[in-house]
């Protein structure tokens, strides 16, 4: 008689505006009452190079003339007086050579500190993006930006247009999942996966890598299965009642679907924990055998395993401990990459590694990156000030060109000068990738259509240099 | 809307014209773009340099000081080609043309320079005209009633407009709802509370014709009314118990009482302040009293000021020295003018602060116009850091008085602490003395000399000195006590008795979070792309232009021009030591000359249709400009905003009408009498059938703890904290509140923050109020059905729940206890299936958890537990029916 099922969800998203792509996107996700297609791309925008992203926060904002971007020329002019734009107190105006070596990696000659051997030998895999800049020299406002494009919080995250536009091919699992270190919040905490003015179902889903990994996922004091499923059946029985009364209201049905959901999800996120499944090799390999790496090698190979099951995108975060801001060298530029590289090295590299040797690399992009980048000056004598005017980001995989070098500072690393790329260029350029049309997936909001990359007003391009 | 199409046609038609044509390069998509990106900086829209305006080849025509830019078909006479040539323009620090795009002006030029006769982008006067049309920006007119066929269904006139567009559809309202639904909706939609089974059983059991009336009058005088709808206004002003952007889960900022502002609220509520009174208290409650020369704050002038904290919604990160800066004070004026026109108005003018609103009537000086009229009180020019923004909650009388008395007392402690001094001084000279006769005779002058030099003036030797040495000759405070005999130790411990005595007499006051204007307003000037580092021309305080009158914003205030202040035209009244631009804003607000007002009323009724079923007649809350939803009824609209002027904008009389209509009272359910009426209008658009709706998260909550009995139903008082917790989750601490029972106080008391909701609240929705939130969403997320089955409080209270059930069955019968759950969670019974549903689960638990040690009967509690848990999680129980 009247698909009774979804009306809810399609008056709503008709009343909404928002377009038959996203809304077919939306009844193949979990939490729709739809049985979703296991069509992951019903009607794509352009043919889709990756099916998922798994984004590397690397937050505080890693150096670039000392891990990234050698400049021979600021080692030339070290000591001499140099007008930059500084932020906090304590930076002297004279520039500072690195302290770190420089390395050539892999058959492309990729140039990165030797702190980094583990990103090294999958130099060939790497786009190394030196040209990447901000708009803001504090932590929160360039997260923000990074994470949702612009730099005032309240919009949607990346992963939550990606999951709005992509929907979930797993019917087990959220389809936007945040690994964060157990410990805590990195600095701007949630605000870095929010849904914004896009519906809740959007939002990042916190994953724990201890205790229980989805929140509220088991009772406070556990349960018998079999006291569980008598609870849920009369559960049903009682809803389903209830339901005759209201036909046309699809959002009882979710409802319904949704404690079947939460229940599967007790099994299927208990799944993802399971490194039974994983040989000794591969969690070497991650660094698990190692205290150093441990934590972040575990949120590193969980983020492998959700992608495997079909999430769309996983955003993982550094440690926390000693600081919720690790690459944020202020005090010496030299002992601080050292301890946090020694940390994020490995697992970083072993993801890529991982991925392409399994194949899922090609599907897969990578993102690994931090909000800004670091002054050419010194401040407090031997560490960096934070930078907006230039930053480097690492992609691998998701069809992005392999081995390749794109952009240039100017020549003491200060500024992006040559083939500049925004944060909205990136995300338009991620979501092409993805098969999404950065002006077409949009949310009627306040009357306005609102997409990710505001293009009328960001000026965001697709950067067609960046993938082959 | 039709000024975008408007533009778009003239766009299309010089294109097309171009497409056919051979001659020239074509303005819009060429010749635009390289003016747009080498010229318009200077030579745009907001003061033109040179006024020479390039946007249009009207303006090149027309000129500037140095005469017209352009000769048509000759680009050689042109000016603007001969400067370009010449190398004076652009001038040389910014970007100069290419050769191809000088080229490119100059083949335009020789063509005949065709291009549409206006700027692409349109000038703010060009669309008043269009604007001024708009249904939402006329005055209210009451309409007449609808003529409909089926007359016996009307209750209220409201009945006849949702009557008229149901038979224009061939539709029928639904029948009345049953007794139990009603009293239940009114309890949840009035309080956001659920009724209580005796409360249930009163209005059963009365069967006079105006029962359901006088249900509504009782419901209405609850104190807990001023809770449910006050949130709503919370919502719409953007209220926060913090002040910052909120930004970091561990660190909070609450501001010092800033939650008299969010009492004044629940309080105006309850006595259903009339709302020209309650929004010009809020808006400038603080130019509405003499509360400088007050001697006291009498309860008027307390109200008044408090109600200010409307203004304080924004976040403000200034109190960091890091943001202290510029960036952040323009953006804590801007947003607040933007909640402003958001919650008052329903019009989204951010677009404004850059440009022109591409799709509203709104030019860019109305947005800073509406800045000029919060800026005395957030003026960049003299910022003001949250901690000075404070006001003593105590008038300046009062504080001189306290300042007086206070310096009285520290006079005589002063004098007590000197004859303390007397008494110990021979002891001090005595021990001193005793102490240097330690030092080496050598040394003992210079040691003095450096301890007798200031620290910043010693010799790199007298530093030396005074480190090495300074300490082993001071004479400590406890050896000079030490040393008195009985009677001065007797002496002097009266003496710090007496001053203690006298310190605990000193006063101080509270602080309050209100509005005051940090001295005589600076000039607000327009802001060139919204940059603060690039002001324009300096903008009058005014209004939205689109919403004055003919006589334009005049009739509200004119400005002083010494004084930049905003005199009543029609009102001498002074704004006590203020500007008096908000009293006017208030005014523009809600006088009935004033279209603004009308519009304003307007945002309010569509809200209140909206928070009683479901959606606006205008879909869009915060939209009722050209972009936003047309209302699916607008005479009703109309009618209820022009019912509203007239009972004097009160909101209680409003709700008694529209909770009286049959469209209200009517059925929200399907069955076989009205399922027919779901063939042609599937979505109720037309509302044939009450609509059903989710709670709010804070109503969520606030019905688990008012079932399980636990809920602490004491008004109003200072936040309950929420702490963060290792794991990421935030919780009401167990220690340090104020009583044993605090932690289950209503949702609107506990700590307002920006981003960081406790679990239960978040995922049922809870908005982030980085702005303000004039809609909530209704979503369903999985992590609610975990939130529901799992989350420490909602267990909890399915715990307590049960005891209350055993308590009040007053027997262990299980089909007496499954009643009295249902009637307690749902307030009805069961129906004979459901009911056997759950006596076999009962049974079936009691099975599951009987063990050795666990005898049947604590066994059933626990089986009691399960079901009380499980009807907390039902549909039935989080929807209004």
């Amino acid at each position: 008689m009247f698909p009774i099922l979804t009306r809810r969800e399609l008056l709503r998203t008709s009343a909404l505006g928002f377009g038959s792509l996203a809304f077919a996107h939306m009844m193949a996700s979990p939490a729709s009452a739809s049985p979703s297609p296991q069509s992951p791309f019903p009607s794509p925008h352009f043919p889709p190079k990756a099916e998922a992203v798994i984004m590397l926060m690397q937050n505080g904002g890693p150096s670039q003339m000392d891990l990234f971007d050698p400049k021979p020329e600021l080692t030339k002019s070290n000591g001499k007086t140099a007008n930059v734009e500084t932020y906090q107190l304590g930076n002297s105006d004279k520039l500072m050579a690195s302290p770190l070596a420089f390395k050539k990696y892999g058959e492309c000659g990729l140039e990165m500190s030797t702190l980094l051997p583990h990103l090294g030998s999958i130099a060939d895999e790497l786009c190394l993006i030196r040209s990447m800049y901000s708009e803001h020299n504090n932590h929160t406002e360039a997260l923000v930006l990074l994470n949702t494009g612009k730099i005032f919080p309240g919009r949607p995250s990346l992963g939550s247009w990606v999951s709005y536009g992509l929907g979930s091919e797993n019917q087990n699992l959220p389809s936007y999942i945040v690994l964060r270190d157990p410990e805590g919040y990195n600095t701007s905490g949630t605000l870095l996966w929010q849904n914004g003015w896009l519906p809740a179902q959007f939002r990042g889903t916190e994953v724990s890598t201890q205790g229980s990994p989805v929140l509220n996922l088991r009772p406070p004091t556990p349960l018998a299965p079999a006291v569980q499923k008598e609870n849920l059946d009369l559960l049903a029985r009682l809803n389903e009642e209830h339901r005759r009364s209201y036909p046309f209201d699809g959002e009882l049905e979710t409802r319904i679907r949704n404690y079947e959901l939460a229940a599967r999800m007790q099994l299927a996120a208990g799944d993802i924990l399971d490194l039974s499944k994983e040989t000794q090799e591969t969690q070497k390999l991650y660094g698990l055998d190692n205290t150093e790496t441990a934590g972040y090698g575990l949120r590193c190979l969980m983020a492998r395993r959700l992608v495997e099951s079909g999430v769309r995108f996983v955003q993982v975060f550094p440690p926390v401990k000693p600081q919720s801001q690790p690459w944020d060298a202020h005090g010496n530029v030299k002992t601080d990459n050292e301890k946090i590289c020694l940390k994020c090295d490995q697992p970083s590299a072993a993801l890529i590694s991982d991925l392409k040797r399994r194949g899922l690399l090609d599907k897969t992009l990578v993102l690994w990156s931090g909000e800004f980048g670091r002054l050419p000056v010194s401040q407090n004598g031997t560490g960096r000030d934070h930078n907006r005017n230039a930053f480097t980001l690492l992609a691998a995989g998701g069809g992005f060109r392999r081995g390749y070098v794109h952009g240039a500072t100017d020549e003491v690393g200060y500024r992006a000068v040559d083939k500049r790329v925004s944060v909205p260029d990136l995300h338009a350029t991620v979501l092409q990738q993805l098969g999404l049309d950065h002006n077409k997936l949009n949310w009627l909001h306040a009357g306005i259509d609102e997409t990710l990359t505001d293009s009328r007003v960001t000026g965001a391009k697709v950067q067609g240099e960046l993938v082959s | 809307m039709r000024n975008a199409l408007l533009l778009s046609l003239i766009a299309l038609s010089v294109s097309s014209r171009f497409a056919l044509s051979a001659d020239g390069p074509d303005f819009a998509k060429e010749v635009q773009p390289v003016l747009a990106a080498k010229c318009l900086k200077c030579h745009g829209e907001n003061d033109p340099k040179g006024n020479l305006d390039l946007r249009s080849k009207a303006g090149m025509l027309a000129g500037g000081d140095s005469g017209p830019a352009m000769v048509e078909r000759d680009a050689a006479k042109s000016l603007l080609l001969q400067r370009i040539a010449a190398g004076e323009m652009p001038p040389k620090e910014s970007p100069q043309l290419t050769t191809e795009e000088t080229a490119l002006l100059k083949a335009w030029i020789a063509a005949g320079a065709i291009a549409p006769d206006v700027p692409l982008v349109e000038k703010a006067g060009k669309f008043d005209a269009e604007g001024r049309k708009h249904w939402a920006f006329q005055k209210i007119v009451r309409p007449t009633l609808p003529v409909v066929t089926e007359v016996a269904a009307i209750r209220t006139p409201i009945d006849a407009f949702v009557l008229k567009e149901l038979e224009s559809r061939g539709l029928q309202y639904s029948a009345v709802a049953d007794k139990r639904v009603l009293i239940r909706r009114v309890y949840l939609d009035l309080l956001g509370l659920p009724p209580s089974p005796p409360d249930v059983d009163v209005f059963l059991a009365d069967a006079s014709p105006d029962t359901y009336e006088r249900l509504l009058d009782r419901v209405l005088a609850s104190p807990h009314f001023g809770e449910r709808w006050g949130r709503h206004w919370l919502d719409a002003a953007g209220y926060a118990d913090v002040g910052t952007t909120d930004n970091d889960a561990a660190i909070i900022h609450p501001l010092e009482n800033r939650w008299l502002y969010r009492d004044y609220v629940v309080r105006a509520y309850n006595t259903d302040k009339p709302w020209r009174e309650f929004l010009t208290e809020q808006l400038a409650g603080d130019e509405l009293v003499d509360w400088r020369n007050a001697p006291t704050y009498t309860p008027e002038i307390r109200s008044s000021l408090i109600a200010t904290g409307f203004l304080r919604a924004s976040a403000d990160d200034s109190f960091e020295r890091e943001l202290n800066t510029p960036v952040t004070h323009f953006a804590v004026l801007q947003r607040t003018s933007e909640i402003l026109a958001n919650n008052l108005l329903g019009l989204t003018v951010n677009c404004a602060k850059c440009h022109d609103h591409k799709y509203e009537p709104i030019s860019q000086k109305d947005y800073y116009r509406l800045i000029s009229l919060v800026q005395p009180v957030f003026n960049p020019d003299k910022w003001l850091q949250p901690k000075d923004r404070v006001q003593p909650g105590i008038s300046p009388k009062e504080q001189e008085e306290i300042n007086r008395h206070n310096g009285e007392v520290d006079k005589q402690t002063g004098e007590l602490q000197g004859q303390i001094s007397t008494l110990q001084a021979p002891y001090q000279i005595k021990l001193a003395a005793a102490k240097l006769e330690t030092i080496p005779p050598a040394i003992r002058a210079d040691l003095q000399a450096a301890l007798a030099t200031a620290a910043d003036k010693r010799t790199e030797v007298q530093k030396y000195l005074a480190e090495k040495l300074g300490p082993s000759i001071a004479v400590k405070p406890e050896e000079v006590a030490a040393a008195l005999n009985e009677t001065e130790k007797k002496q002097v411990s009266d003496l710090q008795k007496q001053i203690g005595e006298k310190n605990a007499q000193k006063k101080s006051w509270p602080n309050w979070q209100v509005i005051c204007e940090a001295g005589p307003p600076t000039p607000t000037r327009l802001l060139k792309r919204g940059n603060y580092e690039t002001p324009g021309v300096e903008v009058a305080p005014g209004f939205v232009n689109v919403l004055c009158d003919e006589k334009g914003s005049g009739v509200f205030g004119v400005t002083d021009s010494t004084t930049q202040r905003i005199v009543d035209a029609k009102d001498s009244r002074p704004p006590y030591g203020s500007s008096g631009r908000r009293l006017a804003l208030a005014k523009w607000l809600t006088d009935e000359t004033s279209p603004a007002a009308h519009l304003a009323v307007r945002v309010q009724v569509n809200r209140v249709w909206q928070h009683l079923f479901g959606k606006g007649l205008a879909e869009t809350p915060d939209n009722l400009g050209l972009t936003g939803s047309r209302p699916t009824h607008p005479e009703l609209l109309e009618w209820l905003s022009a019912e509203y002027l007239q009972n004097g904008g009160q909101l209680k009389p409003l709700l008694r009408k529209l909770m009286t209509s049959q469209v209200y009272l009517q059925t929200s359910a399907v069955g076989p009498e009205n399922i027919a009426a779901a063939k042609t209008d599937p979505e109720n658009r037309w509302l044939w059938r009450m609509r059903l709706r989710r709670l709010e998260a804070e109503a969520a909550r606030d019905c688990i703890l008012a079932a399980s009995g636990r809920l602490d139903t004491t008004i109003g008082g200072a936040p309950i904290p929420v702490e963060p917790k290792p794991d990421g989750t935030f919780v009401i601490p167990e220690k340090g509140l104020p009583t044993a029972t605090s932690k289950w106080r209503r949702t609107i008391y506990l700590l307002a923050r920006r981003n960081y909701h406790p679990a239960l609240l978040a995922v049922f929705d809870q908005p982030n109020l980085t702005m303000n939130c004039t809609r909530r969403e209704s979503s369903a997320v999985v992590l609610q059905s975990l939130a529901m089955l799992n989350d420490p409080v909602v267990v909890e209270q399915a715990a307590a729940l049960a005891e209350r059930v055993e308590k009040e069955a007053g027997t262990a019968e299980p089909m007496r206890l499954i009643e009295t759950a249902w009637q307690i969670v749902l307030g009805r019974l069961p129906s004979a299936r459901e009911k056997q549903a759950c006596a076999d689960l009962l049974q079936r638990q009691t099975a599951n958890f009987v063990t050795e040690k666990q005898p049947p009967e604590q066994a059933a509690h626990q089986a009691l537990t399960q079901l009380c848990h499980m009807l907390i999680n039902t549909s039935e129980f989080i929807y209004i029916p």
